[in-house]
């Protein structure tokens, strides 16, 4: 095992991820900030000077983990197809505890920008708390999962390994939050969670094939899916209106949450599905 | 910021509004003196294209997936030239034939670079970023069709 920021001259340098494949990576990290009961209370109830805290933690989070490449020197800029912030009141422990879920389809691991979203969301809950509790304690910022790319799986406790399925080790925050990558002011798109209680795909059709088609957006049970992957959803699509025979007439192109994608593409809970035609801008 | 605070950022627009080329070239040059060339591109709305009288055009685009995918075609020049500020902006929703529809400019400090940096990114849009035109003309409304040519165009800077 060798550090792979490091050349053979042992000076730090950007690792060229030009040749390495494109795979859909995952990464959830969490940590913890401590601090009084009467502030955890106050918190809770929406009782501190500088508003709500946890709505501010989840978008500096989410801030955080877009810019991680401008903070930490040799991380690469990543266009992040989704960001996840979620807070767990703990009253036994008297804590907040932070997790963060990053996902893109890409050529790098996105462990950095999950671990970077945990803490400036931490530091966020120290500032909108510091004017009542001063002893506050952050901690605990750790990987907890990781799955795609080169180096395997790794669960926190179990160590490297494969075999898990991605989707399964990342657990979509109950916000299901979308952001749609770098868009002008870092803009935040907050996708709706399903029409259906179920885990379920939310397909659109965009232009001339939602004319054709007559189908502008769906949800689509992730039951109904034979393989959880872009051509089994077609598959899914197919059987459930014989209108979606037209997604094979001509060349019909294919996003998953607004990253390009392929029939082999895997697909998990409230992933955004878009099929359109080739492209006619300009 | 690790790159030169300089550096303008990249700035891109997607909007119903028109746009000033004017305006937006001496905003990306403001407070420049180090800047030696810009390339301004204006992209207008034809009377004629699959049918020979268009009266009208509509844009649609992917809200969020439009602007990443220009941002990483900025960012793509940007790995390809030296470039001192771009600035990309695309209308979308109904124009009328002599409206401007994209501009793209591109400022560096010598003229090849810019105007490279900006044919690229131009090849690059048209096949490359989720944007489809419908064209409404006397004989009916219908939805363009992508052209061979953009994809040859595009194809030139594959190195």
């Amino acid at each position: 095992m060798s550090l792979t920021h490091l050349n053979v001259r042992g000076e730090a340098h950007m690792v060229d991820v030009a040749d390495k494949p494109e795979s859909r990576r995952e990464a959830r990290a969490s940590g913890r900030i401590t601090m009084r009961p009467e502030t955890l209370a106050l918190l809770a109830e929406g009782g501190l000077p500088k508003g709500d805290v946890l709505a501010t933690a989840r978008i500096a989070g989410i801030q955080a983990a877009k810019r991680t490449h401008e903070l930490i020197p040799l991380c690469h800029a990543l266009a992040l197809s989704k960001v996840a912030i979620d807070f767990t009141l703990d009253e036994v422990e008297s804590c907040v505890e932070v997790t963060a879920t990053c996902r893109l389809n890409g050529r790098t691991g996105v462990e950095m920008e999950a671990l970077t979203a945990v803490s400036v969301a931490c530091l966020t809950l120290y500032d909108m708390c510091k004017a009542v509790d001063k002893d506050m304690v952050i901690d605990a910022i750790r990987l907890d999962a990781k799955t795609g790319g080169k180096s395997g799986d790794y669960r926190r406790g179990e160590g490297v390994g494969g075999g898990e399925a991605a989707g399964e080790t990342v657990v979509t925050g109950a916000e299901g939050l979308i952001v749609t990558g770098q868009g002008r002011g870092g803009q935040v798109a907050v996708g709706s969670r399903c029409d259906i209680a179920s885990p379920c795909v939310r397909v659109k059709c965009l232009a001339e094939l939602r004319e054709r088609l007559g189908v502008g957006e769906l949800s689509v049970p992730l039951a109904d899916l034979s393989r959880p992957d872009v051509g089994g959803l077609k598959a899914a699509l197919k059987a459930l209106d014989p209108r979606f025979a037209g997604l094979d007439e001509g060349r019909v192109m294919c996003a998953v949450n607004q990253v390009m994608a392929g029939d082999r593409t895997p697909i998990t809970d409230d992933d955004e599905v878009a099929f359109f035609p080739p492209v006619t801008g300009g | 910021m690790v790159a030169d605070p300089r550096r303008c950022e990249p700035s891109i627009r997607v909007q119903e509004a028109p746009f000033d080329a004017g305006a937006e070239q001496r905003a990306l040059l403001a407070g420049r003196t180090d800047i030696g060339a810009v390339v301004c591109f204006t992209g207008l709305v034809r009377d004629f294209n699959e049918c020979p009288e268009v009266t009208a055009l509509t844009l649609e685009h992917y809200p969020g997936m439009t602007e990443s995918a220009l941002a990483h075609i900025v960012t793509e020049a940007e790995g390809r030239w030296a470039l001192d500020g771009v600035r990309v902006i695309h209308r979308i929703g109904r124009l009328a034939p002599g409206d401007p529809i994209v501009l793209v400019a591109v400022a560096s400090a010598h003229r090849r670079a810019a105007f490279e940096a900006c044919d690229f990114i131009m090849d690059y849009l048209k096949t490359r970023a989720p944007f489809w035109k419908k064209e409404h003309a006397s004989e009916g409304d219908y939805w363009v069709s992508e052209r061979h040519s953009d994809h040859e165009d595009a194809s030139r800077w594959k190195a």
